[in-house]
């Protein structure tokens, strides 16, 4: 079984590629996430009371379908989520921690995004998605867990799935996310491999 | 090629192995109690808690006694061998000690003290994290990726959970209730729970069931609400029926997730009444361990296999009248009864639901 990784995109701190070219982001000191946010021209309130982590995620998932329309043409439950960071929802934990101590009380604005996996649901719910979807927490990107869990997806459940690496450590900012498909739609000729995944994850 | 389950281990404030914990729950005992000042507005309240004071590195305590206990149940040296995998579910993992990053110091200790050959897969998918390990367990078993999969969970009490379930006016003032007209939200509580899997039927000491399929799916609707219409629930259960290839009349037993919330619950009523499966006998057990996060899959799952072991389901504990706008089976006595098949269930923020098939070979 050969598939095929169709769309791949890299959020840094101050900078964003599409398969491996640069995107034109208005120069601004605005956080990444904000800018990304108007050079999609969104209209997604939602998008506001999203933690970073999340938001993040979201707008790598809105970059590679605006560079693959056809992600939009599968069923609702053809599509699979694997998503990874090394911190969990650390940054928002201390958040949260912090809203309940020196007398404040406990924001339950911030307690909902004390799961990594919320981000799993935002995607779901802006793309009205209803497959599988796993989050996992490891100290450095691990390609031989994505390789083996989206062939195992793909050849059990899924026709696509949308993996990401989130590296949000110390206020950082490096993102990796990937399509992965059983055919090569969008003619990038990048056959899903470790080697592949790596050579990706380096390079933007 | 099947997938085995079995070595199971439950550590809570009911016992240290998951028959300990079996007898006491089917003795109707709770290891829920009260706590006196323990709330963010210095309520008291109830908790199922295995200490009054944790000891230091109480999480990695947890995590490690827990494998050690199924080890003991498995072929000596499969722990270190090249083909097993380690599977760690848990939402919070180690909250208390390092809030900055929870998760990784326990993965490196347990590498360390177990000489496993591959780094643990840790998941952390909310309420359904449990499920969910055993399910991804499942799936690299049957690619041939790894042979043994010891999947392990837990998560211990903390202000900072507490805390936030009482700013979303989800955590009760009484032991809960699940499903029942006077529920009044979640009892939080702590523990650990594992198994072993593995496509290898000689590696248990005891008897072991089949893991027949499992799966996952989004609600795609809110993200601290279930949705109105059980969407993702009805999905995975679906799913994972469809993949077994099991009637859903050949399911003798539901353990349901029914943390006693009024929304969880009434979500859960509504995706078993559109499965056609409300007559099926189910239960929650979150009355007699609360509610142990991304232990509570791999606890109750536990329980389940000693339901398999012994021919004996266990009653719904907190539990007097329907309080669901579906009508559900719940089990108000212990049941003893020839038990084949169970379905377990599991829902959590984030929108997300997984559902798992093990069975009596």
């Amino acid at each position: 079984m050969t598939n095929y990784i169709t769309s791949y995109c890299h959020i840094l701190s101050n900078e964003c590629w599409i398969n491996g070219k640069k995107i034109a982001l208005q120069n601004s000191d605005d956080d990444i996430t904000k800018q990304l946010y108007n050079y999609l021209e969104m209209d997604y309130p939602k998008f506001f009371k999203m933690d970073r982590l999340s938001k993040t995620a979201f707008l790598g998932v809105e970059l590679i379908k605006n560079n693959n329309l056809a992600l939009l043409n599968y069923q609702d439950d053809e599509v699979g989520l694997l998503f990874s960071n090394p911190i969990s929802s650390a940054e928002t934990d201390l958040n949260f921690k912090k809203s309940y101590q020196d007398g404040g009380m406990p924001s339950p604005a911030s307690f909902v995004y004390t799961l990594p996996n919320i981000l799993l649901g935002e995607i779901a719910i802006r793309n009205k998605w209803y497959g599988e979807s796993v989050f996992t927490v490891s100290e450095n990107f691990d390609a031989a867990y994505f390789l083996s869990y989206c062939n195992i997806l793909l050849n059990k459940y899924q026709e696509a799935v949308l993996c990401g690496w989130i590296n949000n450590k110390n206020g950082n900012n490096e993102t990796f996310l990937f399509l992965v498909e059983k055919e090569d739609l969008n003619q990038l000729n990048l056959q899903l491999s470790l080697e592949q995944l790596n050579e990706l994850f380096r390079k933007k | 090629m099947k997938t085995f389950i079995g070595a199971e281990n439950i550590i809570s404030p009911l016992g240290i192995t998951a028959e300990e914990n079996f007898n006491s729950v089917k003795k109707n005992r709770s290891g829920i109690k009260q706590f006196k000042k323990i709330g963010f507005g210095k309520e008291d309240l109830y908790l199922s808690k295995i200490n009054e004071e944790n000891p230091e590195n109480f999480f990695y305590y947890l995590l490690s006694q827990c494998l050690q206990s199924i080890i003991k149940e498995a072929k000596s040296g499969i722990i270190e061998a090249n083909d097993t995998i380690v599977i760690i579910s848990t939402t919070k993992a180690d909250i208390l000690e390092n809030l900055s990053s929870p998760m990784i110091e326990p993965v490196h200790q347990l590498i360390k003290d177990f000489k496993l050959k591959h780094t643990p897969i840790v998941i952390s998918n909310a309420c359904i994290s449990g499920v969910l390990a055993m399910n991804v367990a499942n799936d690299f078993i049957q690619s041939t990726a790894y042979k043994n999969a010891f999947v392990i969970g837990a998560d211990i009490v903390s202000d900072f959970v507490l805390y936030g379930f009482q700013s979303l006016y989800a955590i009760s003032d009484e032991p809960c209730k699940p499903f029942d007209k006077n529920k009044k939200g979640i009892t939080l509580g702590e523990g650990a729970g594992g198994v072993l899997m593995s496509s290898d039927s000689t590696v248990f000491n005891a008897p072991f069931f089949e893991f027949v399929e499992g799966t996952s799916a989004n609600d795609a609707n809110h993200i601290s609400g279930p949705s109105r219409t059980g969407e993702g629930l009805f999905r995975t259960v679906t799913k994972t029926l469809k993949l077994a290839g099991i009637d859903k009349e050949n399911i003798d037993f539901i353990s349901a997730h029914g943390t006693a919330t009024i929304f969880n619950d009434e979500m859960e009523s509504i995706a078993f009444d559109r499965l056609g499966m409300n007559n099926i006998p189910l239960n929650s057990l979150k009355g007699y361990f609360g509610h142990t996060l991304g232990a509570s899959g791999l606890i109750e799952t536990a329980i389940c296999i000693q339901s398999l072991r012994t021919n004996l389901l266990i009653k719904s504990t907190g539990f007097n009248e329907i309080g669901t706008s579906k009508e559900l089976n719940l089990l108000t006595q212990n049941l003893e009864t020839e038990v084949q098949t169970i379905l377990k269930t599991a829902s959590g923020f984030g929108g997300c639901n997984a559902s798992l098939i093990i069975r009596k070979l």
